[in-house]
């Protein structure tokens, strides 16, 4: 049971989740406003690197659901003092953490939706530039959903929470080359943005889509850190989600 | 009536602006993380723009992201006005005191100008550093801020008298303070933008702020009429705001 996985409740929590998100229409319009002013930016100063930053947007838009989970479960822990009766109920904690961020996933999507059909008019991808970028949005989901979650147990009040959130949003989507070609950072930053779940999985989508060029050395250090950090992160975050739910 | 005369023997005045700067202080000093965090927002902005803009851009966006950060101020005030009613049921308590909604109002934006103030003097330096100021821009610079700083608290502490919920908070605030400051060109000369964003972008105060700081530091069109244009335009469209916010303003529940 230690290591087992329970799933119980999990069904109807998504779909609660799913639904709750749904009603946040604003926050949902809202999610587009930093990669929509970063498309603007580039737009009108920079319109050749456009292709690249929708991409950007789409993988920032994937680390901003990391955002929104953990507003979530701030504001259901801290505000409605709701976690506790989902902990009392048979909805396992597994479950309460995976169905957060899948609600979040599923909810946040359309705007996303919105970027790929950009980028299709743009720059339209090949097949393997199309699994290559869902494999890698899948794997920015995974990372910041797990730090969502984990950081939103660590904060006591809501007012606190929201310029961590805004910071880590920063850190990961817009220093990193996300939002610009990884071309234009010195050769001597590349192989640490490349260990960055973000600027990772951008280098990895621009590489199959042609719009940049990256070794076969620096593709195996990007694929592996990415793809590691994804998994590894993610455990955490089932593990995190059990032993914060216990009672102190 | 007997509330009235009870309230009337009580002190009337106070030092108001010293009390709310002190709100300001104390949010600094208990949570200088949380204060920092929020002023790091334009240097982002900077640090993008320096990768995709050309260098010669790089003084205009210094002077904007001060315009930027001071337009955020009005964010701030949103939430802490949101977070003062909604959370606290703090609002109440001003409403029953006789600190007026006018002082309510500058008390929560001074509040707020001291934890941003920092970020605004790290900007000037930057300035300093890469294009020669007269006295006379940091003259006109600072009026500009001053304006902005006002008109988008009023802005921020309005709206915020209309939301229901704290988690309006968030998405109300970026949306409406994002898509200004994007709107506005803060961050590029107003000459590159297509033509309907132009017309568009000449409805916000932020624009003319932007125009006059430009004209006024050589980043920009300088013709003395022309600035003097920026400047009424600023100081009409900052009136017609102030008067949209005073209306939109709820000062006690209903």
């Amino acid at each position: 049971m230690a290591f087992g996985l329970r799933w119980a409740g999990s069904g109807a929590f998504l779909a609660t989740e799913i639904r709750v998100q749904l009603h946040e229409w604003l926050a949902i319009l809202t999610g587009t406003l930093t990669p929509g002013a970063l498309l603007v930016f580039v737009a009108v100063l920079a319109p050749d690197l456009l292709a690249v930053t929708v991409i950007g947007a789409l993988v920032y838009s994937m680390f901003l659901i990391g955002q929104r989970v953990l507003n979530e479960a701030a504001y259901i822990r801290i505000d409605h003092k709701l976690n506790e009766l989902y902990h009392a109920s048979p909805l396992s904690p597994e479950g309460y953490f995976v169905g957060i961020a899948a609600g979040m996933l599923v909810a946040y999507l359309p705007p996303s939706l919105v970027l790929l059909v950009i980028l299709e008019i743009l720059y339209p991808l090949s097949l393997l530039a199309w699994l290559v970028l869902a494999g890698c949005l899948l794997a920015v989901w995974a990372v910041s959903a797990t730090i969502g979650y984990v950081v939103s147990t660590l904060f006591k009040d809501m007012k606190t929470i929201w310029p961590y959130s805004a910071l880590l949003t920063n850190l990961f989507g817009i220093l990193p080359p996300v939002f610009y070609p990884l071309r234009v950072l010195p050769d001597a930053w590349r192989s640490v943005v490349l260990v960055l779940p973000t600027s990772a999985a951008t280098a990895l989508v621009n590489a199959a889509a042609g719009l940049e060029t990256i070794s076969a050395d620096e593709t195996i250090l990007a694929a592996l850190a990415l793809g590691l950090e994804a998994i590894a992160l993610f455990a955490f975050g089932i593990y995190w989600a059990r032993r914060t739910a216990r009672e102190r | 009536m007997a509330a009235d005369a009870v309230l009337r023997a009580q002190p009337q005045r106070g030092r108001v602006l010293p009390a709310w700067a002190w709100i300001g202080w104390r949010w600094v000093w208990r949570s200088p993380a949380a204060a920092v965090v929020p002023l790091l927002q334009p240097f982002f902005f900077l640090y993008f723009l320096h990768w995709i803009a050309p260098a010669e851009y790089f003084p205009l966006q210094v002077a904007g992201a001060m315009l930027f950060s001071t337009q955020n101020i009005g964010s701030w005030c949103l939430s802490d006005s949101a977070v003062f009613r909604i959370e606290l049921r703090l609002q109440d308590i001003f409403v029953a005191s006789p600190h007026d909604k006018i002082r309510y109002l500058f008390g929560v934006a001074f509040s707020n100008l001291i934890p941003a103030a920092p970020a605004l003097i790290a900007l000037g330096i930057i300035l300093a550093l890469v294009t020669s100021v007269s006295l006379v821009g940091w003259l006109v610079l600072t009026a500009a801020i001053l304006t902005i700083w006002v008109l988008y608290s009023a802005i921020g502490i309005a709206v915020s008298s209309r939301l229901r919920s704290q988690r309006e908070v968030w998405p109300v605030g970026n949306l409406i303070f994002t898509l200004l400051g994007i709107l506005s060109p803060l961050y590029y000369p107003i000459s590159i933008l297509p033509p309907i964003w132009r017309e568009f972008a000449h409805l916000l105060p932020a624009t003319y702020a932007a125009l006059l700081v430009q004209g006024v530091l050589g980043l920009g069109p300088a013709g003395s009429e022309n600035l003097a244009l920026d400047a009424g335009l600023l100081a009409l469209s900052t009136a017609i705001g102030l008067v949209a916010a005073w209306w939109l303003y709820q000062w006690r529940e209903r």
